[in-house]
């Protein structure tokens, strides 16, 4: 534990000292809150779009946030990897657990930092354009999207661990526009249908944005609330054991 | 006085490539063993071998008595590594950086302890609050040499140290290797002859894989019937090409 939480400081000291970090990670959210709520306000009320309303807003930047939380775990690992810095940490006491923790830790609290930054954010706008966020509703969304940060989380772990430093960001942006698409962030997804939304009801985002959503909105419906926050929480467990296992053969690879 | 170090026979082949052939070697607790050679002769494996990143193919190695491969838990706790290449964390500190190692390889109560005493025996004290990428290569180096010894390991490695470093940066160095001399026995890969001369008790001759020659500098003189490390090391690469 005393080396995992060693390796969590460090890594977190490394996310805040960069100010890309703050950018992707803070500012980014907020602008696109910002921007999005701007676009809502131009949206003629008769088109019935409530999409781009705060209380469904916020939840899908608070989602679309966390997956530039995936792009710094990925980078992070792929960068400690292509240098020496690992081969010092594989001859030292460390174990597997103590890596794989040691860069998930640091990346949740950030991710929780994230989505409360832009959850206030949403307060202040919500306040600006007279449409009242349910309190407790917010409050609960900052512990429901926890389970969607460990699971964005672990895919960047896996991305930082199967690919280099130059691979793992292309790749993650490539999941960062797919996710966004099909996980119903910026257009309504089921109301697409078809193929879009077949593969969105295959893959874990769909359900983290319907999750945050619901959770701002205090609406505790099994479609909306729990059998997202399941899928989510089991998507976050299996990639995380995943993430556990794939970064342990590595290590282990390395040593042959 | 014990044995710090003891292989036998170790092997490691990479598919068709023999990396080290069967190296034989005993180092004394105390010893500073120079491993010289030069690109490709399997110096960095033999460090990777006994410091269990890679596991040898066949042979055996110990580490005060533990073996690499199968106590390897315990060897880790008794060894300390400089990578060939900088291994310092960029954006913390110097004085972060010491405290994640001590954190890492010390008890809680021990850490800031030894952080302190390392800073002061490296001189460091000017640079503690400078993040580690931009200090020179010399200062990097440095730091590198000085994460790896703040758990106070039984043996030290350090692969190639003065690498790419100017003679002034190479020769503080020098002095700060040789201070740690006295506490722990060293292993010192390098291509430098005079690296070796200045800093090894003993001296390890390899190429392609094989130990070509051990002993002293003396030794290595009378066996060759040549003068100086540089002339000792052409006259047995001579032979063995």
């Amino acid at each position: 534990m005393k080396r995992t939480m060693a390796f969590a400081k460090r890594n977190l000291i490394e996310v805040f000292r960069d100010p890309l970090s703050w950018i992707f990670c803070i500012a980014f959210p907020i602008v696109m809150l910002i921007i999005m709520s701007i676009v809502n306000s131009a949206i003629p009320k008769e088109a019935g779009n409530t999409l781009f309303r705060i209380d469904n807003l916020a939840g899908g930047i608070a989602i679309f946030g966390q997956m530039f939380i995936m792009l710094f775990t990925a980078i992070a690992v792929a960068k400690d990897r292509s240098g020496a810095f690992l081969t010092r940490l594989y001859s030292s006491p460390m174990k597997s657990g103590d890596f794989v923790w040691g860069y998930i830790l640091p990346m949740l609290l950030t991710a929780v930092i994230q989505v409360i930054v832009s959850l206030v954010a949403a307060v202040v706008i919500s306040l600006i354009s007279d449409y009242s966020l349910s309190i407790a509703g917010l409050l609960l969304a900052v512990v429901a999207v926890i389970p969607s940060a460990l699971m964005f989380s672990s895919i960047g772990f896996l991305f930082g661990t199967f690919f280099n430093e130059k691979a793992a960001p292309g790749l993650c942006s490539i999941i960062i526009s797919l996710g966004a698409m099909i996980g119903g962030i910026w257009f309504d997804v089921e109301g697409v249908g078809g193929f879009m939304y077949k593969l969105g009801r295959c893959l874990p985002f769909l359900y983290a944005t319907k999750l945050a959503r619901a959770a701002i909105t205090l609406n505790f419906g099994v479609k909306e609330f729990l059998l997202p926050l399941g899928v989510v929480v089991f998507a976050a467990i299996v990639l995380t054991v995943l993430a556990g296992i794939v970064f342990n053969s590595r290590m282990r690879a390395d040593q042959r | 006085m014990g044995y710090a170090i003891r292989t036998e026979n170790l092997i490691k082949r990479y598919k068709d490539k023999t990396a080290v052939a069967g190296l034989t070697l005993t180092v004394n607790e105390g010893e500073l063993i120079a491993l010289l050679g030069v690109n490709g002769a399997g110096k960095t494996t033999t460090v990777k071998m006994l410091t269990c990143l890679t596991k040898p193919t066949e042979g055996r190695a110990e580490i005060m008595g533990c073996d690499v491969v199968k106590d390897s838990e315990n060897v880790k706790r008794l060894v300390g590594v400089s990578p060939q290449d900088t291994s310092v964390a960029e954006n913390l500190t110097v004085k972060e950086n010491l405290e994640f190692m001590a954190d890492i390889c010390l008890p809680k109560e021990k850490s800031a302890a030894a952080v302190e005493k390392t800073i002061k025996a490296f001189s460091l004290e000017e640079f503690k609050d400078k993040k580690a990428k931009l200090l020179s290569g010399g200062y990097k180096r440095k730091l590198s040499i000085a994460m790896a010894i703040i758990g106070d390991p039984k043996v030290l490695f350090l692969d190639e140290p003065t690498l790419g470093l100017d003679v002034l940066a190479r020769r503080q160095l020098w002095r700060e290797i040789e201070a740690l001399k006295k506490n722990m026995t060293i292993i010192l890969t390098t291509h430098y002859m005079e690296e070796a001369q200045a800093l090894a008790d003993r001296i390890v001759i390899m190429n392609e894989g094989k130990v070509m020659a051990i002993g002293t500098l003396e030794e290595l003189e009378n066996m060759t019937g040549r003068k100086g490390l540089e002339d000792v090391f052409i006259s047995i690469a001579e032979k063995t090409a």
